[in-house]
């Protein structure tokens, strides 16, 4: 028997998906732990004991100053050149909604060459000025490199965020749609572009991009929620598909196989 | 160094809050201002040098993505610009995360007095703005003077080198603590002492508290500890722990009943005790899922073998009737402390939300504090960062408006937790305190918040006197604690566990300390915001987000050790004894003492006269109607009433799916835009099982009939639940009460005697209801005077009451997560079903009150009538019979045909003809069949193959097939006599059902 993927998933100060990421990973296969960020920083946890690493969703901080700012500030002080080694090493880093927002502004996402302290892109507050909970359909860019999302190319998952916009300069959209680092676009039913059409783009995300990776694939980041879709019924149509006789089954769920990905990742 | 910090962003990008103010500033002035643009302000106060400063700003307040920031002020153009900030003393959450990101960059922590001062400043461009103008939108859209202040500058009165200027609303009180005593020479001296000090003493309750300081033997005590006459901190506890909020005297109080039609009287000695305790612990004793019921914060039942789940309401009525936002954000984030201080503790699972207001368009003559409109967008704001920033779902709740509550607004909020059955190899709703072990106040700080409730509104205000009286929730500093407190109960380190709600300390340690039998509490060690406050305050202080732990000499160290890990303040305050006596000391010198028993017995009942008139007598009649010719208008106008027009706007600013326990969301159908009739979770991941949650409120009826509002609004409950799929043999129930003042006075409350008949008819019919369905009340709440006081235009008040309201919350257990149903219409050619009986039952319905009238029948309800038919559907989904069930409610069997189809976006075929009546309805007053609201209705679908199984469990019960599930998108209703009342497609139904509040997202 094969060593079960370890998972690292972060709480404390605010975070909140805790609870539900790391049961996702263990549905996956792997074995997810819980640790507070200052378990980390003080080392009583070492990340080098993990091989996959999870910033969750939640308000980190109260999020009071732009989200994810002030947990990416903790991190980088505290954290930064570990991480950067754990990604050297070839290891997994997610980042889910707040984790996504602060995996762009400790500079993680996107690594343009290698450089992962660089803030190129921002989540900024949502077009329709306030949070939101709806169900986004998702096209996959199969030419991206993500490891997360291989043989994916179109899944339904709930957003939920005031801060999802994606936001950057037209060089880096540019060279993040060059590059295949742009994963994940909100669509319509059909899988096609929402083109920033309101609610299917919810935020009003530049280019409709809801989710990117760094030149690896490895680090990944993106703003909806893939642990709120591990069970049959947590499918807004669920009970429509049931009288229609389209049940899914564990291994269709589509949320679940990012994370079943990200296992199989150390299985090859 | 003291700097200001002007963040902004990027002129190429939108600025939503910005647009958002200009769209506000259109709707309630009707100006259409150019553009506005905002700038966060950071004002610091503490140790920092300019480089310092420079990091922090780099590194922390401004993205080099989005914005710009500078410590000049920035040079954006305006015609006019409001800088809006808080008052002295007023929570500051984002203030306070921002030292914690300077301490973390800088490597260093930082004093008491280091703080951060956040606000912001409007950039407005615009023809036309006035300096008075500019006031108005500040006091009317951007701040309440309660809690902030503000300035508007012209582009004249700016001046750009010191913008705004370094404004630092630091609390300052230069006053030094002192205890003093309070007189108790006679009676009238103690009442004066409680008129001056806002203590609202019980006249009746005054000659007992001075009988016990003036007993012989307690003052030779007394003498002993150094002590004589009492002092402020002892009379500030009695009247905390004697006031209606805290001991429920209402309720508690002594009801003579009268029935002025028969002359019956009668005598009811403790309400709660009768209609609420006394059949609740019955059914205890006879269900062994009632885990835990009306002693702890929460009440808690059996969810599985392994866990129980517990359930609170509470309501934060005036609070946010001052202060929308701040009242509701701290009525949310102070409930969820109530299953965190249940047992030894519980995790959140889910919340809810029931807001009460005014009619949004009302422009009369009467000036409420604050409009419906901005009390609805505040409560809206408040519940919404509070649910979502502690990281619990709110998957479900509702909205009523009606001008009865301009007088004072109704905020519910409720909360549901779960727990281990065994904590530490003993039962985990089990807790005590025993001698010898530490109390520990874990959280927030205290300050002057809270003291005394909204009396103190009527202060003036200098610059640095703190605006304490209303709050604004942390649910950042709460959820840290939430995390710590759990980890140190999975430890075992947790005794006892109680929350800071009401009466602060006084109140969780004087009840905590009754099971030890004593405490002595050092009042100089309680961790303050800020120097300068009376013991007495600190004592009663209602500063949130603090919870009162009870832990043991041997834990203490792990204790400490796991908070300092959380980042959570944790500090030791006395320590739980047996002496008898609750002992307050500062700095070494008994400053309080008590006997623990005091607040438990010889205080005088309450007592109230009811005289009930009924509906007949006091002029109530049915209206005289003619059946109307255009049912297509009649039902379009009806779902566009706005208290059944579509609230999604509402719905999707609520997380309502973390924790990923989400079954039946709270919107559902095709499109996902219309409201469930309950929620379902499935609290633990691993489990199947689920855990259905409705709440029902019908004040309307009130209007004829209290007894039979209780009784409607806990019969749709039942139904709401089992249109879900949840079960009738393990349904609990959760009673909010919001009653106007019911003390009879000859000027004030001219009719308190009838109110207080409306309350015990309500409460008897709860009582009646919970029996019929077997369902005990898990918890509840009452919160009395729902009356304000509104100045009309020539400067004269009015007195405006709300109706006699009962929020009532329920919960059925669902075995199995997958036989969960929606009430959306599925499959073309499904069989449409109406179960239940249809009455002439127009009496306080939605229809009668679009025409004006209130009417007399009000529906009733009949249990015993009513429950075969429930069994038979609770049945029916077992066996996934079932494509959809929705409970007839208010709007009638019409508005609901219209809800379900929309849902499904499909067509109905209807025919009104196998309906079933009860009594007489004219077959040419369709309008009768289509929009009375009887209870004891629901509508299924069923598919043609299951139908057979669906009619033998039915057999002999009130049950028609009314028509079936169109392929089109037509709903068609045809009449007794064959004629087609209804003939409308879906895009219709749905434009009136999202049309008046369609502009909101």
């Amino acid at each position: 028997m094969t060593r079960q993927v370890k998972v690292l998933v972060l709480t404390g100060y605010g975070l909140n998906c805790d609870m539900e990421t790391a049961h996702a990973f263990k549905m996956a296969g792997a074995a997810p732990e819980r640790v507070h960020i200052n378990s980390l920083i003080t080392g009583d946890v070492r990340l080098e004991d993990y091989q996959i690493l999870v910033f969750g969703g939640g308000f980190s901080w109260g999020d009071d100053h732009g989200a994810g700012v002030v947990q990416a500030v903790r991190i980088m002080t505290g954290l930064g050149d570990r991480i950067r080694h754990f990604i050297a090493e070839g290891n997994l880093v997610m980042g889910i909604c707040n984790g996504f927002q602060t995996l762009v502004n400790t500079g993680l996402l996107p690594g343009f060459d290698g450089d992962y302290t660089r803030r190129e892109v921002a989540l900024l507050h949502n077009d329709c000025g306030n949070f939101r909970d709806q169900w986004v359909d998702l096209s996959v860019n199969q030419e991206s490199p993500c490891v997360f999302t291989k043989g994916m190319d179109f899944l339904p998952l709930p957003v939920r965020h005031g801060e999802g916009k994606f936001y950057a300069a037209p060089e880096v959209i540019h060279r993040l749609e060059v590059s295949g680092q742009v994963v994940l676009r909100y669509a319509g039913r059909d899988g096609s572009p929402a083109q920033g059409a309101f609610p299917l783009n919810p935020n009003g995300a530049v280019n409709d991009i809801a989710g990117i990776c760094d030149p690896t694939g490895r680090v990944f980041g993106l703003m909806p929620h893939p642990e709120a879709f591990t069970h049959f019924t947590h499918h807004p149509d669920w009970t429509r598909l049931k009288a229609e006789g389209r049940i899914l089954q564990e291994k269709d769920l589509p949320g679940l196989n990012i994370f079943r990905n990200a296992v199989a990742f150390f299985k090859k | 160094m003291q700097a200001r910090l002007e963040i902004t962003l990027k002129p190429e990008l939108e600025d939503a809050e910005g647009l958002a103010l200009q769209k506000k500033v259109k709707d309630v002035f009707g100006i259409e201002l150019d553009a506005v643009r905002c700038v966060r302000i950071l004002t610091f106060d503490a140790e920092l040098t300019e480089a310092e400063c420079i990091l922090a700003r780099d590194r922390i307040f401004c993205n080099p993505v989005s914005q710009e920031a500078s410590f000049e002020p920035l040079a954006l153009d305006f015609d006019g610009c409001i800088w809006v900030g808080f008052r002295p003393g007023v929570r500051d959450n984002a203030g306070a995360t921002a030292m914690e990101a300077l301490s973390d960059v800088l490597g260093r922590s930082f004093g008491p007095e280091d703080t951060v001062y956040t606000s912001r400043r409007y950039c407005i461009k615009g023809k036309g703005l006035t300096e008075k103008l500019m006031d108005r939108i500040a006091g009317e859209l951007l701040a309440n003077d309660i809690i902030q202040q503000w300035q508007v500058f012209t582009k004249e009165s700016w001046d750009v080198k010191e913008g705004v200027g370094l404004i630092l609303p630091k609390v300052r009180l230069n006053h030094e603590p002192e205890v003093t005593t309070i007189p108790i020479d006679s009676d009238a001296t103690l009442q004066a002492v409680s008129q001056a000090r806002n203590l609202a003493l019980n006249p009746n309750d005054v000659p007992v508290i001075r009988r016990y300081f003036l007993n012989g033997q307690t003052l030779a005590l007394r003498r002993e500890k150094g002590l004589e006459q009492p002092t402020d901190i002892e009379i500030e506890y009695i009247a905390q722990g004697r006031s209606d909020h805290c001991n429920h005297n209402t309720f508690r109080g002594l009801f003579r009943y009268r029935d002025l039609e028969t002359g019956e009287t009668e005598v009811i000695d403790n309400l709660f005790k009768t209609c609420i305790q006394n059949p609740t612990l019955k059914m205890q004793k006879e269900k062994d899922w009632v885990v835990s019921v009306l002693w702890d914060n929460a009440g808690a039942a059996r969810f599985d073998d392994h866990w129980n789940y517990v359930i609170t309401g509470e309501t934060h009525n005036s609070p946010s009737n001052m202060e929308a936002y701040g009242g509701a954000i701290t009525g949310i984030v102070g409930v969820y402390r109530d299953p965190l201080g249940t047992g030894k503790g519980a995790r959140l699972i889910m919340g809810s939300y029931g807001f009460c207001v005014g009619e949004l368009d009302y422009d009369g003559p009467l000036k409420p504090r604050l409009h419906p409109r901005r009390i609805l967008d505040g409560v809206v704001e408040g519940v919404r960062d509070g649910g979502n920033k502690s990281g619990v779902p709110t998957p479900f709740g509702q909205v009523t408006f009606h001008s009865g509550y301009m007088g004072k607004c109704l905020v519910f909020v409720t909360a549901l937790g779960i727990m281990p059955k065994a904590v530490a190899g003993a039962p985990g709703h089990e807790k005590t305190t025993s001698p010898g072990e530490h109390i520990i106040m874990c959280g927030g700080r205290v300050g002057k918040d809270g003291i005394h409730g909204v009396t103190a509104s009527s202060e003036t205000f200098s610059a640095h006197t703190p605006a304490g009286h209303v709050q604004i929730g942390d649910p950042y500093t709460q959820k840290k604690m939430h995390d710590f407190l759990l980890e140190a109960r999975d430890a075992g380190l947790i005794a006892f566990i109680t929350d800071n709600g009401g009466g602060g300390l006084s109140s969780s340690i004087g009840e905590s300390a009754r099971f030890a039998g004593g405490c002595t509490v050092a009042l100089d060690q309680v961790p303050l915001k800020y120097e300068g406050l009376d013991q007495w305050e600190i004592w009663v202080s209602e500063s949130q987000e603090r919870m009162t732990v009870s832990v043991k000499p041997e834990h203490l160290e792990a204790f400490m050790a796991l908070s300092e890990k959380h980042a959570v303040e944790s500090t030791v305050i006395g320590t739980y004894t047996d002496t008898g006596y609750l002992e307050i000391t500062w700095k070494g010198k008994t400053v309080a003492w008590i006997h623990m028993d005091l607040l438990e017995e010889g205080f005088p009942q309450w007592e109230f006269d009811c005289e009930w008139i009924p509906p007949k007598l006091r002029g109530l009649y049915e209206p005289v109607i003619g059946a109307p010719s255009d049912y297509n208008g009649v039902l379009k106008t009806l779902l566009a009433r706005p208290n059944i027009a579509s609230k999604e706007w509402i719905v999707r600013q609520y997380d309502h799916e973390v924790q990923a326990n989400s079954v039946i969301k709270p919107l559902v159908g095709r499109e996902r835009d219309i409201p469930s009739d309950a929620a379902v979770i499935r609290p633990v991941l691993d489990s199947e099982r689920g855990i259905a949650f409705t709440q029902t409120l019908l004040p309307t009826y009130s209007q004829i009939d209290a007894g039979a509002m209780t009784a409607a609004v806990i019969d749709e409950a039942v139904r709401r639940l089992l249109a879900v799929g949840g079960g009738l043999s393990e349904m609990g129930g959760v009673d909010n009460f919001c009653w106007p003042d019911i003390q009879y006075h000859p000027e004030k409350n001219p009719d308190g005697r009838f109110k207080a008949a409306q309350l015990v008819r309500s409460c008897k019919a709860l009582q009646a209801m919970c029996e019929a369905y077997q369902i005990p009340l898990l918890s509840g709440k009452d919160s009395m005077y729902v009356d304000g006081h509104l100045q009309g235009p020539f400067g004269e008040t009015r007195k405006v009451s709300g109706l006699e309201t009962l929020q009532f919350s329920a919960t059925a257990m669902v075995e199995n997560v997958w036989l969960c149903q929606s009430m959306d219409v599925k499959n073309p050619g499904d069989r449409l079903y109406l179960l239940g009986e249809t009455a002439n039952e127009l009496g306080g319905s939605e229809y009668y009150e679009w025409m004006g009238y209130v009417g007399l029948h009000v529906p009733e309800v009949d249990p015993e009538a009513f429950l075969p038919l429930y069994q038979a559907l609770e049945k029916a989904m077992k066996m996934a019979l079932v494509n959809s069930a929705h409970a007839v409610a208010r709007g009638g069997l019409g508005v609901h045909l219209a809800l379900v189809a929309m849902a499904g976006c499909r067509g109905l075929n209807v025919d009104l003809g196998p309906v079933k009546i009860r009594g007489d309805i004219p077959v040419e007053r369709e309008d009768i069949l289509l929009f009375s609201e009887s209870c004891g209705r629901m509508l299924v679908t069923v598919s043609r193959e299951k139908e057979k199984a669906f009619q033998e469990l039915f057999d002999g019960l009130p049950c028609a097939c009314i028509g079936e599930v169109l392929e089109n998108d037509i709903l068609r209703i045809c009449g007794r006599q064959g004629k087609e009342l209804v003939h409308t497609c879906m895009a219709d139904l749905k434009q009136s059902f999202k049309k008046p509040f369609g502009d909101r997202i």
